[in-house]
């Protein structure tokens, strides 16, 4: 009997604990090296000796440097306000699109969903140079709000799709009782679909501000100047010259530009994943 | 309701992607006016052999990328199905690559396979695994390997947590049925789970695929398409002729050579789906 329950939990251990174990080690030690690396000195940094797992004389130095030698905190600023402003445009109106499409019955709906997914699926290396383009010709390029009208061209059609579905995911009837009670229309979709589609919604936004948060190629082909860059752009340019590279102050960016992200998604992660997989397996 | 949507995406979307065809078609130069020149473009593409090299790799890149991507995600999803001491923190760990921000988490894997200094190569001598410095990134071919390796990393949360949500709507009779009947744990997933949950698979393999061809982001900053083109890419190569050398004619013309196969895997993918909807 014991040597049965005991052979369960090998076997429960080997076929389960141990996957997990490793899946986990290869999953966050790159944010453990990112992190531990921000905190070591450049001496330390390319000591291949001693305890290198570790930091030996923790300093702050590499974080300081960013925000003194660097316009770190411009960087930080724009992609800050950008994120935010396209994020909060694109699902607004992908809300309304969303709506549209899963509940008002008019021709061509079933189609315009089609189509909607279809430009998500235009890859961003092939419209940069057209918009481009597009954008020297409103004489706008070169500057920051340049993304504040490219990025909602690839959030609206993932969130327009991720909405529909999950404006499916929510029973019709609910709405229909409010209106046969004297809602109209605008009223019952305010006060009793749009609560109920808040994870899907929630969902939408966390999405779009890590996609506006980490684009490259868009800030690279739009925006020109040092102090209005995005984070990625900045830290890219900035720290990495030729073949040097300030891997101690790249590597502070990282944890700090990783951290807002990281935030706004544990705070959520439980309506996140159901938003997404509700969107994604109906839609 | 949706026009503001339509509108948009007709503008920024629709028009820059017929530009882009139209580009393609001339030799717009960085500061000049478009002269229309047919065909050239894609003629010229077709006898420089750094655009097969670019297709090629893409084509490695991307397969061998979704087969990891693909297999990494039913496993992990599999993992995530079972009741484990830590089941939903762990759940939240493994969304992290795909969440956090590519160019950064990128940079820190650089860091670890850099050659002289990157930890990995530390470990490994230390472990007496190997003896002198392991040439990733320089070698060409594990170069390839580690690029496909970081985008598999980033990819597999998002396969798995797709998939996990799909394999928890198979309803348990089914499941319960099919073990009566004598079928084994692999036979349950390959012959029950798996056709039942394949609309979700084919959406997530559709995406995945397209966002892997064109990517740009991850080669441009692991590799920059080196050592010697090992890792030369269809966003690589763009890049190059447009950004770098002011070429907006030709450098559109590489991507637009994308679109036939992205096109007809688009409608491949969205009629095998609508089957399978039709045979419920």
């Amino acid at each position: 009997m014991t040597q049965s329950k005991l052979a369960l939990w090998f076997r429960t251990g080997i076929s389960l604990y141990a996957p997990v174990i490793i899946a986990l080690l290869i999953t966050l030690f790159p944010f453990y090296w990112m992190f531990i690396t921000s905190l070591k000195d450049s001496r330390e940094i390319f000591n291949l000796q001693g305890p290198i797992l570790f930091v030996q004389n923790p300093t702050l130095d590499n974080y300081k440097y960013l925000f003194e030698s660097t316009l770190f905190s411009h960087w930080m600023i724009n992609s800050v306000v950008i994120a935010s402003i396209t994020t909060v445009f694109s699902v607004f109106v992908s809300i309304i699109a969303g709506y549209a499409i899963a509940r008002l019955r008019f021709r061509g709906a079933s189609l315009l969903a089609i189509l909607i997914f279809i430009t998500y699926l235009v890859p961003k290396t092939l419209l940069f140079i057209p918009l481009a383009q597009v954008l020297s010709q409103l004489q706008i390029l070169g500057e920051p709000a340049t993304l504040l009208l490219t990025y909602p061209t690839f959030l609206i059609p993932f969130c327009t799709w991720l909405l529909t579905g999950y404006f499916r995911t929510i029973p019709n009837d609910l709405e229909e009782c409010a209106r046969i009670d004297g809602c109209t229309r605008v009223g019952a979709m305010a006060r009793i679909t749009l609560p109920l589609a808040i994870p899907g919604i929630l969902t939408a936004a966390i999405f779009s501000f890590t996609l506006s948060w980490n684009d490259l190629l868009y800030s690279l082909a739009f925006v020109n100047g040092d102090a209005n860059k995005t984070l990625p752009l900045g830290a890219t340019s900035s720290l990495m010259v030729n073949d040097y590279f300030f891997w101690g102050p790249l590597m502070a960016a990282s944890v700090l530009a990783s951290i807002p992200v990281a935030i706004l998604y544990f705070f959520f992660v439980d309506l996140y994943v159901g938003g997404l997989t509700a969107g994604a397996v109906k839609g | 309701m949706v026009s503001p949507a339509v509108l948009f995406l007709l503008f920024m979307l629709g028009y820059p992607f017929v530009l882009a065809i139209y580009l393609s078609l001339t030799d717009k130069r960085i500061g000049a006016d478009p002269n229309f020149v047919g065909l050239n473009n894609f003629i010229l593409l077709a006898e420089t052999p750094r655009f097969w090299r670019a297709v090629q790799n893409s084509l490695v890149y991307t397969g061998l990328a979704l087969i990891l991507k693909f297999f990494g995600g039913l496993g992990l999803a599999l993992l995530l199905n079972r009741q484990f001491v830590g089941q939903r923190l762990s759940r939240a760990i493994f969304l992290l690559p795909w969440i956090a921000p590519t160019v950064f988490s990128t940079l820190a894997w650089w860091w670890m396979f850099d050659p002289s200094f990157g930890v990995v190569n530390v470990l490994l001598k230390r472990m007496g695994i190997v003896q002198s410095n392991i040439p990733f990134l320089v070698d060409p071919n594990l170069a390839m390997a580690l690029l496909i390796f970081v985008n598999a990393w980033r990819g597999i949360p998002f396969f798995a947590i797709v998939f996990l949500a799909a394999m928890q709507t198979v309803s348990q009779e089914l499941l319960d049925a099919s073990k009566i009947d004598g079928a084994s744990g692999w036979q349950m997933l390959w012959k029950v789970i798996l056709p039942l949950i394949m609309p979700v698979v084919l959406i997530v393999m559709l995406i995945s695929t397209i966002g892997t061809i064109s990517d740009f982001e991850l080669p441009f900053l692991l590799t920059r398409g080196g050592p010697a083109d090992a890792t030369l890419v269809f966003g690589i190569l763009t890049y190059n002729y447009s950004l770098e050398s002011g070429l907006y004619g030709l450098g559109t013309s590489v991507t637009v050579t994308m679109f036939p196969l992205l096109a007809l895997l688009v409608i491949w993918t969205l009629t095998e789906i609508r089957r399978d909807d039709k045979v419920r």
